[in-house]
């Protein structure tokens, strides 16, 4: 019984893979975590992703050829996103790829894209290997580093000295760390401690009894909302009072729902400012919510950028991907839900950093970090 | 092509890490549930050496070295607990690979290692040249079954106690199993780290474990054909199963399940009832 | 200051895997097999315990629904999964077991989203201070008070009662016990339901704790309690008890002074080898 079921799941697998005709559209690819630990940040890119093909197919497509979103689960996995990607350029011949993943994966696909020449935008993995597999990938998100720095200069801004951060050990928590304590010491803020914790953990008691002793002014912690909800929730319980900031990881609704009443007050540096009075802006939220019947968040309104970007680039091609697609994406502007984006001679944006705060169970505007020096993304040269 | 090349790959490399559990578990009935973790070392060893210039030919040996060289440590571990014990022991120590890797900066932490050099081969030369290695371990496999030693190990996985009362030094065969076993996984670690040129430590914890016993178990335990078949099918089920997409995961749970709930003796033991049918009574 | 908080909340984190741990045990003691999907009663507990809370607005209802729930569907995972291969080698019980564990999670996934759920009310959230210095939330005392109260009832029900005694007397010799009448498949729907809806329990109160269950709450509880029974000895009630306050200690400190060597789960497992190095049969072992 098991043997037939085996024989039928192959069978399926194998008429599926040769039997495909050949459709004249437009192909774009994107590799997303469906599956696994990552899968809601997944589900929220891929709702994002196929906004954006949505959008535009309603309004003609490309040339008048209907827009097609290749999707495969890459599990946030370097191992399952090296042949999703393959499989894309080679079996699919998608004109442009996006990632809607995690570093990991993204870097594992990201030399594959470059070796084919096709076009690859990154959505929001913060990893620096990224965008340096080469000249054919780009990406729309605050590098890891960048919004460290960021973080550091809010500190100060709030006028808070001595400060603990709170760190996720993967490589975003990492490098976010590593740009608030490059960028500490210009402003004068002290790291009293920092501790680590693993993505699996939602119970901080320990920590959080160390924290209290140290008394700090404010807490620099990273994490995704799955664990910045449980980690501020029993910050709050523990009597600890002081300003937590979180980052782009914690820009979802889901954190406010589980940290619950502790999570009013909570700051966080994203790229996604819901107060914004750009209509692109608005109209995305708007258009995000009437589709999925949710509120947008950062993952769902990079993918869609970056899903945007590639379609924009399209637009002036003609549909047609390799170098003018690249030469296209490059010198363009485009007016995108996370702002007015260019890239830079490594593919990087230089964008403010939006600063949110949880009032009323919903994120606002708090302030705008506009340093284009501090906030510089790395170029060629560095 | 480079996509199935690709694949080709993908598979070759499993069935040589398939089978060098089949070594320690399937032959000498010692159960492993971190396996992974020499995949691992040998992953790391060869990307560390090959960033440092080493020629890639020469990172399959060291690698094979070190990892085998570990593996001999927790083979000891193996003298000391047994069976259950023995597969909490093995997860262990999957586990503390995974936490020290983690925390060395030297290695990359968590952010692994990326952009590990070319080996100088085509993609089609380098698809061969796991093909040959994992044909070798098969042969190497079917050798050890019929001498002197594969009939040691399998009457150690029968009945260890016996085995000992009968004189015959049992430590040594068991850190033998775990030498040649680990060694082999580190190989298939070298070839990983050159395939994908990137590795991170999550790429070798405890899910990687179980998948690779999984092909074992479902291939039938200690059956060289049973296991190589498995690791090469479940290794690519992955991407076939794209088209089932989200329920991916569901149905390999469930495959595992359900071949141990109906057909504990693997593929193997499967396709002999089938041939077999006058057997379909016995156990 | 410090250090009673810290072995406080190491007390917290260790009766969670003392309730969860148990469970293992008893499946352990009766039929020598290592139940790895038990961790899928956890987070079906939580998720029992979420939605019957958020309809009802009781939590009394939720916890009672979560273990009743679980503890079915433990017998039924006893009679359909594992009666008909309790006679296959080890390893075939257990990676049935892992296969059986990843199909639950996924399936937690599937039918409830992969982002989790949360209460809609706020539950044991207020705070409390005991001697003035110790601050914890009420759900975290309720955890080590329920789990003191239902381990204290469940032991003395093993000795007090007919059942209780045939279910030790099965965990220590089934085939005697067998002899003198005591049907083994009644004691291991018994211990199947008992341990199940422990999980459970424990899978509301975490859910509580974090406000948040998600489909993949059990697999950091799933391999934890097994290097707990482990250590506890196999088998072993009081020995599980131990361990898992122990580990829970041991933890609370690692990841303030170890943190920076290694994880969490890492320094439960080193903890572990150490142990079995030294101790081959587990630390509480009786001998």
């Amino acid at each position: 019984m098991n043997h037939k079921k085996l024989a039928v799941a192959v069978t399926a697998a194998l008429a599926m893979q040769f039997g495909v005709p050949a459709w004249a559209e437009v192909k774009i690819g994107i590799n997303v975590p469906l599956t696994g630990f990552a899968a809601a940040d997944g589900k929220s890119a891929l709702d994002g992703a196929k906004l954006a093909v949505a959008d535009a197919n309603a309004k003609g497509g490309i040339n008048g050829e209907k827009i097609e979103l290749v999707i495969y689960d890459d599990q946030a996995s370097p191992k399952e996103a090296a042949p999703a990607a393959t499989k894309l350029i080679e079996k699919d011949k998608v004109v442009a790829g996006v990632s809607g993943s995690y570093s990991a994966s993204t870097r594992a696909a990201a030399p594959l894209f470059q070796a084919a020449k096709v076009p690859y935008v990154v959505a929001y993995s913060i990893h620096p290997d990224v965008t340096l597999a080469g000249n054919y990938v780009f990406r729309t998100a605050t590098m890891g580093e960048v919004q460290g720095r960021a973080g550091a200069k809010l500190s100060s801004t709030l006028g808070k000295k001595n400060v603990v951060l709170i760190t996720l050990k993967n490589d975003f928590g990492q490098a976010l760390a590593a740009g608030y304590k490059e960028a500490a010491p210009k402003f004068g803020v002290k790291i009293i401690n920092e501790y680590e914790y693993g993505i699996r953990d939602r119970q901080f008691g320990a920590l959080i009894s160390k924290v209290k002793s140290d008394n700090p002014e404010l807490i620099y912690a990273s994490g995704y909302y799955f664990t910045a909800g449980p980690l501020v929730n029993q910050l709050r319980a523990a009597g600890i009072t002081v300003p937590v900031i979180g980052q782009e990881g914690y820009d979802s609704e889901k954190f406010i729902e589980i940290a619950g009443a502790a999570s009013e007050g909570t700051l966080v540096t994203t790229s996604l400012d819901r107060d914004s009075d750009s209509p692109v802006t608005q109209a995305f939220l708007k258009e995000f919510r009437a589709a999925t019947n949710a509120g947008a968040d950062m993952v769902a309104a990079s993918t869609f950028t970056a899903t945007s970007i590639a379609i924009e680039g399209l637009k002036k091609t003609g549909g047609k991907g390799g170098e003018a697609l690249r030469k296209a994406i490059e010198t363009g502007t485009f007016s995108t839900p996370i702002g007015k984006l260019t890239f830079n001679d490594l593919h990087e944006v230089n964008k403010d950093v939006q600063v949110q705060i949880v009032k009323g169970k919903a994120f606002h505007r708090h302030s705008v970090i506009s340093d284009p020096v501090l906030l510089a993304p790395p170029t060629k040269a560095k | 092509m480079e996509y199935e090349i690709s694949l080709a790959t993908t598979m070759a490399i499993s069935v040589l890490f398939a089978l060098s559990l089949n070594l320690i578990t399937g032959f000498c009935g010692q159960i492993s549930l971190g396996h992974a973790a020499f995949l691992g070392v040998g992953a790391y060893t060869a990307g560390m050496l090959a960033k440092a210039g080493v020629p890639f030919l020469l990172t399959l040996p060291l690698a094979m070295l070190v990892a085998g060289a570990l593996g001999v440590i927790v083979g000891f571990a193996s003298l000391r607990v047994r069976a259950d014990f023995l597969a909490i022991t093995t997860m262990g120590v999957g586990f503390l690979f995974v936490g020290i890797v983690r925390q060395q900066d030297a290695l990359g932490g968590e952010m692994g290692i990326s952009a590990i050099p070319d080996s100088g081969m085509s993609k089609l030369v380098f698809m061969l040249f796991a093909v040959a290695m994992a044909a070798a371990a098969a042969l190497l496999s079917a050798y050890v079954r019929r001498c002197w030693m594969g009939r040691v190990f399998s009457a150690i996985a029968e009945d260890e106690d016996t085995v000992r009362v009968m004189g015959i030094d049992v430590p040594r065969f068991k850190l033998t199993a775990f030498a040649l076993g680990t060694a082999l996984a580190g190989l298939a670690g070298a070839l990983y780290a050159q395939h994908l040129k990137f590795i991170a430590p999550d790429s070798f914890g405890f899910i990687e474990s179980i998948t690779v016993l999984s092909m074992v178990v479902v291939g039938g335990i200690g059956s060289v054909i049973g296991v190589t078949v498995s690791a090469a099918v479940l290794s690519v089920l992955p991407s076939w199963f794209q088209v089932i997409g989200t329920y991916k995961l569901l149905v390999y749970g469930g495959l595992l399940f359900l071949m141990m709930r109906f057909s504990p003796g693997g593929m193997a033991a499967l396709v002999k009832r089938i041939f077999h049918p006058d057997r379909w009574g016995a156990k | 200051m410090l250090f009673v908080e810290l072995i406080a909340q190491g007390l917290i984190q260790g009766s969670i895997y003392a309730l969860i741990a148990l469970g293992l045990t008893l499946v352990y003691g009766l039929l020598r097999i290592l139940h790895v999907a038990h961790a899928a009663f956890f987070t079906l507990g939580g998720y029992i315990g979420v939605m019957v809370a958020n309809q009802t607005g009781s939590l009394a209802a939720a916890i009672v629904a979560a273990m009743i729930i679980a503890g079915i569907g433990g017998i039924l995972v006893f009679r359909l999964c594992y009666q008909p291969i309790l006679h296959q080698p080890p390893f075939v019980p257990l990676i049935a077991s892992i296969g059986l564990y990843i199909a639950a999670e996924e399936l937690f996934r599937i039918i409830f989203g992969p982002s989790g759920l949360s209460y809609k009310y706020a539950f044991l959230q207020d705070q409390v201070v005991l001697f003035g210095f110790l601050r914890f939330k009420l759900a975290e005392i309720a955890v080590m008070l329920g789990s003191a109260v239902i381990i204290g009832v469940l032991s003395l029900l093993q000795t007090r009662t007919r059942i209780g005694v045939a279910c030790q007397a099965t965990v220590s010799d089934p085939q005697m016990a067998e002899s003198f009448g005591i049907s083994l498949q009644k004691v291991g729907d018994i211990n199947f339901f008992v341990g199940s809806a422990l999980a459970a329990f424990a899978g509301v109160m975490v859910s509580v704790l974090n406000n948040m269950v998600e489909p993949t709450m059990g697999s950091v509880p799933s391999y934890k309690a097994l290097a707990i029974i482990v250590l506890g000895g196999l088998g072993s009630v009081r020995g599980t008890l131990a361990a898992a306050l122990v580990l829970g200690v041991v933890e609370s400190f690692g990841t303030i002074y170890l943190g920076h060597y290694l994880d969490r789960n890492a320094i439960a497992f080193a903890f572990l080898i150490l142990v079995l190095m030294w101790r081959p049969q587990g630390l509480f072992a009786r001998t």
